[in-house]
């Protein structure tokens, strides 16, 4: 099993609708997938059309609760989700009571190793304790920036506090909400980045199929396949597979013998 | 979504009988196989191949390639049965339009190499839980099984692909198990001991011809030895004429059936010799493997045409008659028409009574002659009592069956430890005339041959202890009990 987090200190980057659409895309190629939504605001759970409730989330956080008896299936085969719950807005203070604080994530996740080959994190935007958990559990961190300068300075942030931390999670970033009509954006884009991440090839457009996510609440890549958007996405995910590698579905997935 | 499944076993269902099931699910990605327990529903293990499985030994390395190979041995993985699946995706929504219940409509098509049309089966409905809501498939579940009643399908399309293709699990076994009743005409009951046996000689042609693994000629000899002995050793029951006709013709089968059994024996004991010297020789026996294969070939090939050939026919044709008529042809035997148990415990206990006494001389010092008589004593014993097995109680025949193969696996190892090293030391001297660099190859035979006569000597040295354990008052007395009453002379 391989844990991607996709994450930033900055909200509003395109974060949720990445882990989405990733997450279908891994599903669709046969890799049995979990989303797990720990943004209390729930907008990878309302795009998955369930309702962003966890009964007795606090227990499962403590590890009183197998994560396993929360999960819902999504609408697609091999897409299962780990629903948000407005009581993760206190997860700093629950996780901090664990005993290894910062490992608490990965004690959690580790019992669904034989169930899934990839979970895909969607993070809350700051950086807290939660982040430090999703940083030490995750095999690589998929970083959407949008190519200004302030979203720069927060790329910037995070790998000085993983560095300060002694964390060597690899870090992918990529260029999100792109608009190809901004010089500043084509600027950004074309000149280094800090070396101490790797800036993936592809880059995901600024497009209005993206925010038809919350009308169809379903991932673009399923209801506009074709589209730019979709497409962008598909080499994105055929990049971070790579990356992350280990990552090969049986040829018989969805075999109903 | 479009999949092409096929199962796979040995010609004689050794996966069956071991409670799995191999499943190739052919998708447009690619193949995998799959070993599932016998409900279907749950997988042992699963490899990706690039093509139909065929040699276990040719899997790719994995618990699963273990395990076939294991139960599976010499044998080869041959299709069952393949269906050709169409999956059509459907979804059941809430009042949310979220999916609760996943559908797959499975359209399916059957086919083996045995039927010419491809024969339909029943469509499926299968219901997929969506996670988190399964009391909506439970719901709908219970609607199909109630208000439409719907069958519910087995998990596994195993059962309904091999009845539609015409085969039945365990359809071929090499055991000989006739069903017998007391008071049938011994000509009768012979006859369906032979048909029995003409059978599983006649279902092992193809297979022998084609050489797909070698216990098709293996079981083909063997159904060709019982017949010999069936036809000798129940005497007076067939006509004269038809025994001593028979008897030659089948024993022709049994020559030119020799020489590629023969071969293929070393083939197959080949990694066991190896296995045998030390690790520095163990590839100086590559040359020998070569001298094998070439000479397997030629054996084969020639086996092939006489398997195909007009006497082979005929002789096929023949026993047939002899065997389906009313009445076999020609003069009845003297017993013929005496009840099938008084015939067969009177040979049994005659041959009984030679076995003891010949392995009681052999046992107070007789020769390495004396023993090889000894064992085709011992095999005409077992014959007769596995030809006949049907008259008797189970239970009691376990024991004596069981004292009598441990005699004759010892008797059996004394002989063929000692045929293999003479064959081995010919291959030698064949191998020195031929090759030039034959030295370390010659060698490494001689080491060879140095270890069977050393296993040899001590399965003579286990001999005396083997022959104890048979003639113990326990297993006489058995012997007595079952056989000796069918004796009309001796009352």
């Amino acid at each position: 099993m391989k844990i991607l987090g996709v994450y930033n200190i900055k909200g509003g980057v395109g974060k949720t609708a990445t882990a989405v659409n990733i997450a279908h895309l891994a599903a669709s190629s046969g890799l049995r997938t979990l989303i797990w939504d720990l943004d209390p605001q729930a907008a990878a759970t309302f795009y998955l059309r369930v309702k962003p409730k966890v009964k007795g989330s606090m227990k499962m956080l403590r590890g009183k609760r197998d994560l396993d008896e929360v999960i819902k299936g999504s609408d697609y085969a091999n897409l299962d989700l780990l629903p948000a719950d407005f009581s993760y807005r206190n997860m700093d203070l629950l996780l901090g009571d664990s005993k290894k604080p910062a490992l608490q994530l990965l004690k959690l996740l580790r019992p669904l190793a034989q169930h899934y080959d990839l979970v895909v994190l969607d993070c809350p935007p700051s950086i807290s304790l939660v982040s430090e958990n999703i940083f030490r559990a995750a095999d690589a961190l998929l970083l959407p920036t949008i190519p200004t300068t302030l979203s720069l300075r927060t790329m910037e942030q995070l790998l000085d506090f993983m560095q300060g931390h002694g964390l060597e999670t690899p870090v992918y970033a990529f260029y999100s909400m792109v608009d190809r009509r901004k010089r500043l954006h084509l600027d950004i884009i074309s000149s280094p980045a800090d070396p101490r991440c790797k800036v993936l090839e592809s880059t995901i457009p600024y497009a209005t199929e993206v925010e038809r996510m919350g009308l169809e609440r379903r991932p673009v890549t399923d209801y506009a396949p074709r589209s730019t958007a979709a497409r962008a996405y598909q080499a994105l995910w055929d990049e971070v597979k790579v990356r992350v590698g280990g990552l090969r579905p049986l040829s018989d997935f969805n075999s109903p013998f | 979504m479009h999949l092409s499944l096929a199962f796979f076993d040995s010609f004689d269902w050794r996966l069956h009988a071991a409670g799995l099931r191999l499943l190739q699910v052919a998708t447009p990605q690619g193949k995998v196989l799959r070993l599932k327990n016998a409900a279907g529903a749950e997988t042992v293990d699963a490899v990706e191949i690039s093509a139909d499985p065929g040699w276990p030994a040719d899997l790719p390395d994995s618990d699963l390639r273990r395990k076939v190979a294991d139960l599976l041995e010499m044998r080869v993985l041959l299709p069952v049965a393949r269906v050709d699946c169409e999956v059509t995706g459907l979804g059941v929504l809430n009042e949310d339009a979220k999916t609760v219940v996943r559908l797959q409509m499975l359209r399916l098509n059957c086919d083996s190499p045995e039927v010419r049309e491809p024969r339909t089966l029943w469509p499926r409905l299968r219901l997929v839980a969506v996670k988190g809501y399964e009391d909506d498939l439970a719901a709908l579940a219970a609607r199909l099984a109630d208000e439409w009643e719907w069958p519910r399908a087995p998990d596994c399309l195993f059962d309904e692909a091999v009845a539609a293709v015409g085969r039945e699990p365990g359809d071929y076994s090499s055991k000989l198990e006739v069903p017998l009743k007391p008071g049938t005409m011994a000509v009768d009951a012979l006859r369906k001991v032979m048909r029995n046996l003409l059978d599983t000689l006649e279902r092992n042609i193809a297979g022998a011809r084609a050489d797909l693994d070698s216990e098709f000629l293996h079981d083909l000899r063997v159904a060709t030895r019982r017949t010999r002995s069936a036809l000798t050793q129940v005497k007076h029951v067939l006509p004269d004429d038809v025994v001593s006709d028979f008897r030659q013709r089948f024993a022709w089968l049994g020559q030119v059936t020799g020489p590629t059994r023969d071969l293929d024996v070393f083939l197959l004991e080949l990694p066991r010799y190896r296995a045998s010297l030390p690790v520095a020789m163990a590839n100086d026996l590559d040359i020998l493997a070569v001298h094998l294969r070439a000479a397997q070939r030629v054996a084969q090939q020639k086996l092939k045409r006489e398997l195909g050939s007009v006497q082979m026919r005929t002789l096929l044709d023949d026993w047939h008659a002899v065997l389906d008529a009313d009445e076999p042809p020609g003069e009845p035997g003297w017993f013929a028409d005496l009840p099938v148990e008084r015939v067969a415990g009177r040979r049994i206990w005659r041959m009984y009574r030679k076995v003891l006494k010949d392995g009681r001389a052999v046992f107070s010092g007789g020769h390495a002659e004396d023993m090889h008589a000894l064992r085709k004593d011992c095999k005409k014993l077992r014959y007769l009592i596995e030809f006949f097995r049907g008259l008797y109680p189970q239970p009691a025949l376990k024991g004596i069956i069981r004292a009598l193969k441990d005699l004759l696996d010892n008797l059996g190892e004394f002989q063929d430890l000692e045929v293999q090293a003479d064959t081995l030391r010919g291959f030698a001297r064949e191998i020195a005339d031929q090759e030039s660099d034959s030295l370390s190859t010659v060698l490494a035979i001689g080491a060879l041959v140095a270890d069977l006569l050393r296993r040899q000597q001590a399965a003579h040295e286990r001999f005396a202890g083997c022959f104890s354990a048979f003639d113990t008052p326990d297993n006489r007395a058995q012997y007595k009990a079952l056989f000796k009453s069918g004796d009309p002379q001796q009352g």
